[in-house]
Parts: C-alpha cells; structure tokens; sequence
C-alpha cells in the first residue's frame, strides 16, 4: 500500500470530499496505476483518505492511501503529480504493508488562518478555559456544544493565529472556532485564508505528526 | 475580482462550480489578440456535460492567437451574492468581467432557457437587445440547436450562428480578429460577417444557409478534455459517432435539422476513444449520435473499442438504442440492468403517422432477448398529443405495458421487472414535417395523462408525465417570431428564471408577461396554414419546405416513407455536403 501525503490548496479547497475521492481516483486512472479493485459485485478501487477539511480550508496536510501492485513510491509520486489538476500536488510518499488507517488514528489537527490584521493576545486564553459553549447550526438546528476540551493549543503571531484542534472522531471545525473568535471579542477580523498544517496522533501532551508513523 | 469572490464562494452552495481549476485546462496565458467567452445558459453541471460547446471550447483554444473560456449561468444564490458585492457576472478560467471580451458567444440549448439569456447579460450589465448596444460592448453571438428558430431570441444577439460551430464560429472569430486589427466598428464587422456562411445578422436580416461540414471525418474533435473537479450530469467521456439521423420520424427535429449524414471512420473513432480514455481518467465511455445502432459498422467499432475500454476498466455506455435495431449480441456482452426503448406511439396506425418504423413484432422480439438476458427496469418512451392521437392509441401504450409483463412473466431471468413509462406532450417544431400542425390545447393534455395514470394502475409499473404547462411555453418559444423577445424579457422581470428546471418553472408568470406585452401566444399554438411564410424560413436549413410537405400528406395517409439507408429520399439536405447514405 502507498500512502501520499499532498496538499490540497487554492480553487480545489472549494471541491467536496465526496468529489476529491473521484478527482483521486481518476488522476489514478490518468497516471496508469495499476490499482486494485474490490472484489464484489460493483468493484471499486481500493482507495482511503483522511478525515476532511471544511469547504474553502486549504491544506498541506492531505493523506491518500492506495493498495495498487507492483509500483515504486518515488515513481508513483511523479505519476500522481502529473496527473492532477492544479491546487492537488503531492509532496511526500510512503509504503507500508499494512493500511495505517489514518482517517482512524489521527485525534488532532494543526490549523494556520491568515487575518487581515494583527490580532488580540488574549485570544491565546481561549485555551486555557475549562468550558467554552458555541452555538453550531448543523443542518438548520442550532446546537450548543463545549468546545473548551476540543482546544489543545492557540498562538497568535501578527496577522496569524496557529490552532490545535481535535480532529477524527471527536472534531471540532477550524472555520467555527474562528468565527467564534470574531464574535467573542467582537473583533472585525477577516480571514483570508485558513490552512490544515499537519495531522497528529495521540494525545494532549504527547502528540505527534501522523508522519512518524508512516516513515 | 479574486479577493471580493473567496469572500462570496462559502455562502453559495456547490462553489466548485465557479471557481474552475479543471483538469487539461488549455493554456490561458498564450500570446492571444482575441478573447473569447462562451456562455451557457444553464447551470455548470448541464453545461459541462455538452458536447457542442466542450468541442468548441477546444477549438478555439487550440487556435493560434485565441484564447476561450467559460462562463455558465449562476445559480439564484450566487447571482444574488454577486448582486449584493457589486461584482459582474465573471469567466470562470480567470475571473475576468464577461464584458471585457472580445466576443461573447451563447449557446442556446433548450427553449426554456431563454429567460437565462436575458439573465446572464443582466449580470453582465451588458443591455439586453442588441439595439441598445453601442461599440463600448462586444458583439454578443448565439449558436446552438435552438437556432432552427431564433428569431424568438434573435433581438438579443448581434448575429446568430446557424449551423455547426466548427465552420462558422471559427471563420466569425477569425473575421472578429481582422475587423479588429483594422480598426472597423462593430456594424462594419457584423455586414462583414452577414456574408458567411451560417450567420444571421437580426438588424440586417439576411437571408441565411445553414454551415455545414463537409467531412465528419477530419473535422476537429478534442481528446484531451476538461475534467470537472465536481459531479456534472453526464460525467463520462463521448464520443460523437455520426451527425445526422437516417430515420425520417416526422416529429422530430435533430433527425431533420442534422442532416445530411456524416460518420467518422471506425478507426478514427477509436483512435479518439483510446485517447479520451487516457487523457480523462473517467470510468464510462459514451458513444453518442442521434440513433447510435444505426452507425453503419457498430458490431466492428463497439469490439474495438471495447478491447481498449476493458484494458483500463472501462465501461462502455450505448445510449438511444432503436428497438429495430436493437442488437441482442451487443447487449449480452454489456449486461445492466436497465434498458430504455422509446416506441413514441402506442398503436401501429399511430407510428405510421409519425413514422416511427418500428413493428409490434419488432418490439416483442427485442423485448424478449432483453428480457432472457435478466433486465431488471424497462423504460418506454411516449409522446401524446401526436396528429391523429385518439384513446385508442393511448390504450395501445396501456396494451404495449401489459404486453411487457406477459413477456417477462414468460421469459424473463429476473425475478422483478420495473417498468417506467414516461410520456412527453407533443410539440410540433419547425423544420418537421409537423411544423404547420397545432398543439392540443391544455385541457386535453391534462385528459390524455389523466386516462393513462388511470389505466396504468398496475402492479411494478410507474407512470410519469412531462408538465403540460410547460410544453405549452415550449411550444410558443419554439414556433413564435421576434415579438417573443420582449414577452422574454418582462417574464424574466417578473422572475421567470431557469424555466427548465420544473421547480422553478412558473406558468402564470408567462401567461402575465404575455399579456402584458401584448404578444399573442397563442397563435403559435394554432396550426399554421400550408401556404403562410413561417417565421423561420429565412433561413435554409438544407432540407426543402416543399419535402416537409409532402412528408406531412404522407403522414395523413399513414403512409410511412423508409429510412435513407440504402435509397436517399431526396430532402434535399445533401446540398450542403454529400450524404453518407
């Protein structure tokens, strides 16, 4: 099995999971890989990603697992770059012989937004409350939830707030904590553009890169 | 323009649709002296799926020294958005304002698109007829089947391209790109223009011919082709078989508008298809035509294409298959679970009339291998409403629906079989043998579908209809002359918008705007009379009025005429180039 870490920036930000999975699998097809296929009654490629960024956030952080025969890691990751529509470029491959199921694993994500201006220190202390309670419209109902245990870590630098967040089966969404920033310290900060960095496994205090794993 | 849209892109729904990023995307920074933006007048995911325009799309792009992008018809949500930020309508390759073009080209696909077209120059802030227009905005062209009849939409449009893009959109933009370098105004460019082949100037209103290529063969055809990064409604690579249609079927106005008929080589084909297939990625391969079984070496071709389509885990689609046809082998080696067959009528005497050459034995024995072959859904196709239609011929389509069920009761491998049947309402268009026929009124249609929802109550079997409503609008938008525009216009005002899709489509909205506008719809409901000049017949379209008669008497006397495999019928379409057949 060889898993790819890419990026997935700029105009592709705005296409869903669902269509990324098709947009993979056809750049697969593109780049004469020889996948394997399911065996049942309507196979389909054997083909694993991980946990999805919200529309419109970019990220470098995108892994892509394929079982496919007989191919070398370097070679595959030149065909695959090739084969991509722009904004989808890989930038590191690996093999292993067991599917690490990284979509499973990963329990947080490294955030990075882009502000339009500097911003407030004391955002830092959001982290450090022990309840925070955001509304989130899922769906058209309005639920509240307590994201404080969601919030590993918040750094501002200048016009760029870093966030750890959790990710995988508990989530917390990038794009509401920021929007939440905003109305909390009623702040007109506009955003520019939100990156994933790195997915991480573990846990509060011992995270580390999903990478390590795969290396 | 970048900066404004990441703003709006996250308050619209599907924003891959504008942002673009498609895979083989053709070069947009080449040295270039003219910009092209074609328009669709529907939604990306419709758009996308068009062969017509994805051709001329290539085209153009692979022509030194122009430059083509795209640019769909926002849905509501976004026009809104664009609306409230203040922004134009923009292209969907590198966010430039649509009116920036030189030449702004509109594919008009569908009659209930029109109220589109009146739509996308608003946000292009560009004037609505091409009156109001002065030299500060490019000309704005249209092409696409619709022009059998434009002159409901023609007050829009500078010229109107008649006939296939291949011919005449090349030499207009080539002639675009000379009037510019020469510095002649617009008027200079379209009395330029007027003398080609298949351009129709609306202020001047010359009497036009229909371009058409010559040979099929070597005319340009893409390979390597946009892949959207989101659905669209036909995700699959096409490959276009033959123009043209050899089946006279007298309600029909591809089969008589495309002709003469024209293939491409198998080789060719292949050729094409292979490449597609490696250039795209995608996992279904259409061949497409007006009645693909009629391609005259589809045995050879379909097993050579297939050996390519299995290598790379293909699969390979065959649309509009004619029951007559209709090849047993071809389908044992493409077992799906669905096949679609369209008799249009539901009794013989009826498909004598329409001359749908299709025999009751014919249906049973196609049916039949389909069936022994495990078919699980079965769809038919009809229309009702045709010349002559009475309750015995809808019983007939009552009678074709038990049939099937007997067939499968005592042939059939699946246990279950579905069977939609479908019925449009007639229309009759121009350039048929129907064109001087009236359309049923409402109240009629809606007792037609009553009496066949009521008799087609029967266990597996789903009947759907096509909105009257909404065929009456066709009807007028497809038969009327240029005072349909402004009626266009105030529908649009009063929020007529994507008429095409059902939810959005709204009857009285029309109605008002024709009322209010005074156009007199519903003369172009009636029939027309034999000897009256129709509103399109400006144009030559290749196939004589006079054969349109005789085709029409014919169908009175329930007379069939054969298809032109083998004997040419004379419609008088091979002026234009050499029939195939």
């Amino acid at each position: 099995m060889i898993i790819l870490k890419h990026y997935k920036v700029d105009d592709v930000s705005y296409v869903s999971q669902k269509d990324i999975l098709r947009v993979l699998q056809r750049g697969l097809k593109r780049a004469k890989i020889d996948v394997k296929y399911s065996q049942g009654f309507i196979p389909h490629m054997l083909t694993y990603t991980s946990t999805p960024v919200p529309l419109g956030v970019q990220s470098l952080a995108e892994y892509f697992a394929v079982e496919c025969n007989n191919i070398d890691k370097d070679e595959f990751l030149k065909r695959y770059n090739q084969s991509m529509p722009t904004g989808m470029r890989a930038v590191a491959s690996y093999y292993k012989e067991k599917n690490p199921n990284i979509a499973a694993i990963v329990t947080a994500s490294d955030y990075m937004a882009k502000c339009s201006k500097p911003l407030p220190k004391e955002i830092e202390d959001i982290a450090k409350e022990s309840s925070y309670i955001i509304k989130i419209s899922k769906k058209g109902e309005i639920l509240e939830k307590d994201i404080a245990p969601m919030i590993y870590s918040v750094k501002v630098d200048g016009n760029d707030l870093y966030m750890r967040l959790a990710s995988g089966n508990t989530n917390l969404r990038c794009d509401n904590v920021v929007q939440h920033i905003n109305e909390k310290f009623a702040c007109d900060i506009k955003i520019n553009d939100i990156f994933r960095t790195a997915q991480l496994i573990g846990e509060s205090g011992s995270f580390k890169d999903v990478e390590e794993v795969l290396k | 323009m970048q900066d404004k849209l990441k703003d709006i892109l996250l308050k619209v729904q599907k924003p891959a649709r504008y942002v673009g990023g498609e895979y083989n995307l053709p070069d947009m920074d080449k040295p270039c002296k003219e910009r092209v933006c074609l328009c669709f007048s529907d939604k990306y995911e419709v758009g996308m799926s068009n062969i017509g325009t994805r051709i001329l799309y290539h085209m153009l792009n692979d022509t030194d020294g122009v430059v083509c992008e795209r640019c769909y018809a926002p849905d509501v949500d976004m026009a809104e958005q664009l609306k409230l930020n203040n922004l134009p309508l923009f292209s969907i390759e590198t966010k430039k304002d649509v009116k920036e073009f030189d030449l702004i080209g509109f594919s008009v696909q569908f009659e209930l698109q029109f109220t589109n077209i009146v739509y996308m120059l608003d946000l292009m802030g560009i004037p609505y007829y091409a009156k109001d227009r002065g030299e500060e905005y490019p000309p704005v062209v249209a092409g696409g089947p619709c022009v059998v009849n434009p002159m409901p939409f023609a007050p829009f449009f500078d010229a109107v391209l008649i006939g296939e893009g291949e011919k005449n959109l090349k030499e207009l933009v080539d002639l675009h790109m000379q009037c510019k370098q020469q510095k002649l105004s617009k008027k200079e460019f379209l009395e330029r223009a007027s003398k080609l082949d298949g351009v129709y100037v609306p202020a001047l209103k010359n009497p036009v011919k229909r371009a058409v290529l010559e040979d099929l063969d070597k005319a340009y055809f893409p390979t390597k082709i946009l892949v959207p990064n989101c659905e669209i409604v036909h995700d699959r690579s096409t490959i276009e078989l033959f123009r043209g249609c050899a089946n006279g079927c007298r309600f029909c106005q591809a089969g008589f508008y495309y002709r003469p008929i024209r293939e491409r080589k198998v080789d060719t084909l292949v050729r094409y298809a292979t490449e597609l297939m490696d250039n795209t990625g995608y996992d279904e391969l259409s061949l497409s035509s007006l009645s693909t079984s009629d391609y005259s070496q589809l045995k050879e071709l379909v097993a050579k294409i297939k050996i390519e389509a299995d290598k790379r885990k293909v699969k390979l689609a065959l649309p509009s298959l004619r029951l007559d046809s209709f090849e047993a082998e071809i389908y044992e080696d493409m077992q799906g679970s669905s096949l679609t067959f369209a008799p249009e009528a539901g009794t013989q005497r009826l498909r004598n009339v329409i001359n749908k050459n299709i025999s009751e034995e014919d249906i049973l024995s196609s049916l039949t291998a389909a069936l022994k072959y495990g078919v699980k859904n079965v769809k038919l196709y009809f229309i009702t409403g045709l010349p002559t239609e009475t309750d015995e011929d809808l019983q007939g389509i009552v009678d074709i629906v038990k049939l099937v069920k007997q067939l499968h009761y005592k042939y059939g491998k699946s246990k279950l079989l579905n069977i939609v049947v479908s019925t449009s309402v007639f229309i009759p268009k121009p350039l048929t043998p129907f064109q001087w026929e009236a359309q049923i009124p409402i109240e009629e249609m809606y007792r037609r579908q009553d009496f066949l929802k009521d008799n087609l109550r029967i266990k597996n079997v789903k009947y759907s209809w096509h909105d009257a409503k909404a065929s009456v609008i066709e009807a007028v938008l497809a038969r009327g002359d240029e005072s349909i525009a402004r009626a266009v216009v105030r529908a649009y005002e009063l929020g007529c918008v994507f008429d095409s899709w059902s939810e959005n489509f709204d009857y009285d909205k029309w109605i008002k705007a024709f009322e209010e506008t005074n156009v007199d719809y519903d003369k172009f409901l009636k029939g027309f009379s034999e000897d009256e000049t129709l509103p399109w017949d400006i144009i030559d379209n290749g196939v004589k009025k006079s054969y349109l008669l005789k085709e029409r008497h014919l169908a009175y006397e329930g007379k069939t005429t054969p298809n032109c495999i083998g004997k040419c019928n004379g419609c008088g379409a091979n002026k234009f180039a050499r029939c195939f057949r």
